[in-house]
């Protein structure tokens, strides 16, 4: 059924994400991380002290920053063909204004993925965080928050690289598009927050043991390698099952 | 082939030998001094000169054990227990908080408190099969042998059948009960109670034992704060009035010590076995009017406030009862003894010279364990040049110890440094550090790995690696980092929880690589893992959230909500009886005369079937009833919602014979099903079979399962049984369903409430059917009855790595056309035909089981030899004797009970049968 659906609309095979070919684009996809762990040091400790009120205001800064970032150095969903594949010479047709252009190729978009990963995904991945172990009965607040920041880490870029093609997003689940720094950076959030679970049981007593700070933890940090290894070694590889 | 065969069955040898190599090693038989203590000459008869052995201030003890009765139901403000706080006011009763030593279970405890000895761990295995005579304490030397062995000394004993099994034949008059049903509060303290006052009246015993039971009961049912404490706790003060008021009136009982105490505590779960302050806190209390003479500058307030946690009064070891009783009663201190006398109690002797005398016996009679354990060292009376300030040895440390003893008994006799020997010796002879044989771990845990290198040996070929093979890898590697934190050992269950949920889930991403399925959410994976998020919150099990809600305790199950419990149960059973019901409608068709061609699977007529579900029936519904039962005893609040009359009814039938009945009826429809599925692959001709055989064991086996598992637990059948059925859509290769044996066998086992403390362990259902205790059968229900969820997973994916019992399609593969538009259409039904001869062909050999063995081998020797080494670096730890010896113990089962008894050999039968 579905292998005749895929036989009536031949896609183009997904290519890797690259970021703008731009001075900013370059030197800010760097300066990024450093800013998100930064907010996340910073935040640690009333993180710790009580979870649900800081998370929440946690939550605007990293989506200030996410927004910023997919802004300044990713390429909008439509948009990914990659620029040094334009022939020398060739422009396009109507230029739009610069400031138009920015506020319409980008901005938009930019906060388009914010919504639609605040309100679409955080539920979803919420749901993931349940099947996975996340307390059912209590701490409500801390698992919604706790999806909220990963949906911000892992989602908003690929909506803004990938908008909301169902195929893509199933080629997203099936772990099928090549790696580049936007999906290495979702992966490594999840993985993160999958390896955060490890100290819970531990019994060293320690107040940031609490749920949900070690998964927030790990998903920040391994947002940020995921990120790195994503943009640079692992940069066009597939994952290989079998 | 005949290589790596020879290899797996080394490899599978080597397991239980290292085990064993390894126990011997690190619980080590303790050598005991055999025959009993006498008075022997003293020394320095010169220079104290003492004649006589001191006398003693009593001739008669009634020793009462309160089950589990901790510290604080004694001494707290809480407690119920008045009359006793009474006497400790009045000055004729001492307490003390007396620490017991893990394992925290009741037989090693009667051993501390009557040979005074630290029972080595072995005595928990010991404890298990009480059938063995080595450890009954009969040819040990006790201060019971010793009080039957003076002058009229007569025995007698009430309560706990421990007592009795412990010391055969050392009873003039006993009455032994022994703990069935842990809902049973006031039929075992009863027991006990209705012989008191008729055996206070006479005068012919030296020693009364009672064992009260109930109190541990309610902590087992109900934890500490149970409504029904305090009424247990006054229950048992009254008790106590009852004997001290007749040993303050009666003549006979003039001299008649009285001593109360708990074998151990519990901890806030209710539970005992490890060794959390709770546990090992238990109250003693000596009680008697004499005892004015001794308490009178004593502060004799109560109730007090603990120092510690549940520390209440001074707190000596249990230990220290043993020799203390020689004293006041006058008898040798038992040989084995590693306790101290109570200080407090030297007072009963106005003669400086008497004091001196018992503790330097006491000293004596433990220098002499201490010379036996450190041979080379110079324990002599002698007066000696000796270095003590060097850094010593705990041996050293004792020799010079002993040294100020003799130096001081040469010039000034003063009590203190016989009391500085004795405590030091009992500190350091009771830390078994010493005593590990390191040789033997280190041999162990490398023939360990010798065994995990040879299952390597006969895997498969690992090329081209595979995902699910670097998972599997992945596992073994971490989950052997994780045994050597004892916070993991303790809550193991969480590793496996985490694991085993990546491991549907990556089941998940890895069927959407191929195609999409339109039923996303519903998918088989995400469905397992669902399903999977159900089994981890059935039962709360580890250490650090003890007690946090789950879903049998949250109350969906109990009172009047009990029907939807009974519902779920009757659903499982009918599922099964089903299942068994199709199994022996095959087995009709093939007598039945009137179908013609006994040689088709699928030939079992309407008749047939109606049959068979009558047949099967009756054996369905008594293990049904025979579940009720059981519950309505074991667990009343299960059942509250049932009619009364019906439970009346239930209850009235024996639980043996039923338990019979139900063994019986598996055994005897396993036969005929075997005999007649054996005639038919015989009438089949070389034709192939679907291997019907092995999923009818299997069922007949979930039958005995359920019949060993908790009331509470039995819908997890339910859903294990769901998610088999979602694992068969899933079509895994065989390496991945390797590691859903390894996945689900771990998890199955901590979701039904097992952990890695021996106090978890299960015993209610190991007595199903049998009237006397008899070690091997009781052995098997206990394994059945704690390792029920491993013992399903591991035969589950054994069917569903031959496709047993599947219909085939049998395609046609030389029909299909090959024309463009039905390409893909061809290329599944292709897939499925390929999928089905390959199942087959698996079925029909023993390569795939064995592979499968190889895999699970490897993992099992890796565990294991993880568990060892963990056990070996760890053998100084604090948690040593709490966490890494239980998880060995645990470790031994898995390997030998699970892997070998239900992986290899019900394995074997089930695949051998599957061959038909």
């Amino acid at each position: 059924m579905s292998i005749t659906n895929l036989a009536a609309k031949p896609r183009p095979p997904a290519t890797a994400i690259d970021i703008l070919n731009n001075d900013t684009a370059r030197l800010y996809t760097h300066i990024h991380p450093i800013l998100v762990l930064s907010l996340y040091a910073f935040q640690f400790r009333s993180i710790v002290a009580d979870p649900v009120p800081a998370l929440t205001s946690t939550l605007i800064p990293l989506s200030i920053l996410q927004v910023a970032y997919v802004a300044l150095c990713l390429p909008p969903t439509g948009t990914a063909v990659p620029t040094e594949k334009k022939k020398p010479g060739e422009k396009k047709k109507q230029a739009p204004g610069k400031l138009e252009s920015g506020v319409n190729g980008k901005i938009i978009p930019a906060f388009l993925s914010l919504v639609l990963s605040a309100l679409a995904a955080t539920p979803l991945v919420t749901v993931t965080l349940i099947l996975f172990g996340a307390p059912i009965s209590t701490h409500h607040a801390h698992t919604v928050l706790c999806g909220a920041h990963l949906s911000l880490l892992a989602i908003l870029p690929l909506v803004f690289v990938h908008g909301v093609d169902g195929q893509t997003w199933r080629e997203t689940v099936a772990l099928l598009l090549p790696i580049d720094e936007v999906y290495g950076g979702m992966i490594g959030t999840f993985l993160g927050a999958w390896l955060g679970a490890v100290p819970i049981p531990l019994d060293w007593d320690r107040e940031w043991q609490k749920w949900p700070v070690t998964i927030v933890t790990g998903a920040y940090i391994g947002y940020v390698v995921g990120k790195l290894m994503g943009g640079t070694l692992l940069k066009g590889r597939k994952i290989m099952f079998d | 082939m005949a290589r790596k065969t020879v290899f797996l069955a080394l490899a599978n040898l080597l397991i239980p030998v290292a085990m064993m190599v390894f126990a011997t090693g690190f619980f080590p038989y303790k050598p005991f001094m055999p025959g009993l203590a006498t008075y022997e000459e003293l020394g320095w008869r010169d220079t104290m000169g003492w004649k006589d052995v001191p006398a003693a201030p009593f001739d008669k003890v009634v020793f009462m054990v309160v089950d589990a009765l901790r510290s604080d139901f004694v001494f707290g403000d809480q407690s119920g227990m008045r009359f006793v706080q009474s006497l400790i006011r009045d000055g004729t009763a001492l307490p003390f908080t007396a620490h017991a030593t893990s394992p925290t279970i009741t037989m090693p405890r009667v051993k501390a408190i009557t040979t005074g000895s630290i029972p080595s761990f072995l005595d928990v295995i010991l404890n298990f099969a009480e059938s063995d005579t080595s450890s009954t304490l009969a040819t040990q030397d006790t201060w019971l042998a010793q009080l039957k062995a003076k002058q009229g000394g007569k025995l007698v004993m009430y309560g706990d059948d421990t007592w009795l099994k412990l010391f055969p034949d050392f009873f003039a008059r006993a009455d032994g009960t022994s703990s069935f049903f842990v809902s049973d509060f006031t039929e075992v303290d009863d027991n006990v109670t209705r012989h008191v006052p008729e055996e206070l009246l006479n005068s012919d015993w030296n020693a009364m034992i009672l064992h009260y039971l109930g109190l541990d009961h309610i902590g087992h049912k109900a934890g500490p704060r149970s409504p029904n404490m305090i009424p247990k706790q006054i229950e048992m003060d009254n008790m106590v009035r009852t004997i001290y008021d007749a040993i303050d009136n009666e003549d006979h009982h003039e001299n008649t010590l009285f001593v109360l105490c708990g074998d151990h505590g519990m901890n806030d779960g209710g539970n005992h076995g490890g060794s959390a302050p709770g546990e090992t806190s238990p109250a003693l209390v000596f009680m008697s009017p004499k005892l004015k003479k001794i308490t009178e500058f004593m502060d004799r307030k109560s109730p007090v406030d603990p120092k510690g946690e549940f520390e209440y009064y001074r707190k000596i070891e249990q230990n220290d009862i043993a020799p203390t009783l020689a004293g006041l009663m006058g008898f040798p201190v038992p040989r084995n003894n590693l306790g101290v006398f109570v200080e407090e109690f030297l007072h009963f002797w106005d003669d400086g010279a008497d004091r001196i005398q018992l503790l330097l016996r006491n000293a004596r009679q433990v220098k002499k364990i201490v010379e036996a354990t450190h041979p080379g060292l110079s324990f002599s009376d002698e007066v000696q040049e000796m270095d003590c300030e060097k850094s010593l040895t705990d041996g050293e440390t004792l020799a010079c110890k002993w040294q100020r003893v003799v130096q001081i008994m040469s010039s000034v006799a003063t009590i203190h440094p016989k009391m500085r020997f004795l405590h030091e010796a009992q500190e350091t002879m009771s830390s078994t550090a010493s005593n590990y044989d390191v040789s033997r771990l280190v041999l162990g845990t490398s023939l360990g790995f010798v065994s995990f290198i040879l299952a390597f040996l006969a895997l498969p070929p690992l090329t081209p690696i595979t995902s699910t093979g670097i998972f599997y890898t992945a596992t073994l590697i971490l989950y052997s980092i994780l045994m050597f934190a004892s916070s993991y050992v303790e809550e193991e269950h969480n590793f496996w929880y985490w694991a085993t949920s990546a491991w549907y889930f990556y089941l998940f991403i890895r069927a959407s690589r191929k195609e999409w399925q339109s039923t996303f959410l519903f998918h088989p994976a995400i469905m397992l893992l669902f399903l999977h998020r159900i089994i981890r919150r059935w039962n709360q099990t580890g250490q650090k959230y003890a007690g946090a809600p789950d879903i049998v305790h949250s109350g969906i199950f109990s009172g009047s909500n009990s029907v939807v419990l009974w519902t779920l149960v009757g659903a499982t059973y009918m599922d099964v009886t089903l299942r068994l019901s199709r199994h022996v409608a095959r087995s009709i068709a093939t007598f039945d005369d009137s179908t013609k061609a006994p040689a088709d699977d699928d030939d079992a007529t309407d008749a047939n079937r109606f049959l068979a579900t009558l047949a099967v029936l009756p054996l369905g519904a008594t293990a049904f009833v025979f579940k009720l039962a059981f519950t309505a005893l074991d667990a009343p609040e299960l059942t509250a919602g049932i009619n009364i009359g019906l439970l009346q009814w239930i209850v009235g039938v024996s639980l043996v014979d039923m338990a019979r009945m139900v063994f019986g009826g598996l055994v005897l429809s396993g036969v005929w099903i075997a005999f007649a599925d054996w005639k038919r692959a015989r009438g089949r001709r070389g034709r192939k079979g679907r291997g019907d055989l092995a999923v009818a064991l299997f069922d007949l086996l979930t039958v005995l399962l359920i019949t060993q598992t908790k009331a509470h637990n039995i819908p997890l059948f339910l859903i294990f049984r769901t998610q088999f059925f979602f694992l068969s859509l899933l079509s895994l290769s065989p390496a991945a369903l390797t590691l859903t044996t390894l996945l689900t066998t771990q998890t199955a086992f901590f979701a039904l409430s097992n952990t890695n403390a021996l106090s978890s362990l299960s015993l209610s259902t190991a007595y199903n059917g049998l009237s006397t205790y008899s070690p091997l059968p009781v052995a098997t229900l206990l394994f059945l009855c704690n390792w029920a969820g491993p013992i399903y997973w591991t035969l589950a994916p054994l069917l569903l790595l031959g496709a047993h019992g599947t219909s085939p399609r049998n395609v046609a593969v030389g029909e299909l056309d090959a024309r463009d538009w039905i390409r893909e259409e061809r290329e599944h039904v292709l897939g499925l035909a390929r999928k089905e001869t390959q199942a087959e062909a698996r079925r029909k050999g023993w390569t795939a089981w064995r592979e499968h063995v190889a895999r699970l081998t490897v993992g099992q020797a890796a565990a294991g030899t993880a568990v060892m080494g963990a056990c070996a670096v760890m053998r100084a730890h604090l948690f040593v004797w709490s966490v890494f010896s239980p998880k060995f113990l645990y470790a031994g089962a898995w390997a030998v009970g699970w892997h070998l008894g239900v992986g290899g050999m019900g394995g074997a039968v089930v695949w051998g049968a599957g061959m038909l």
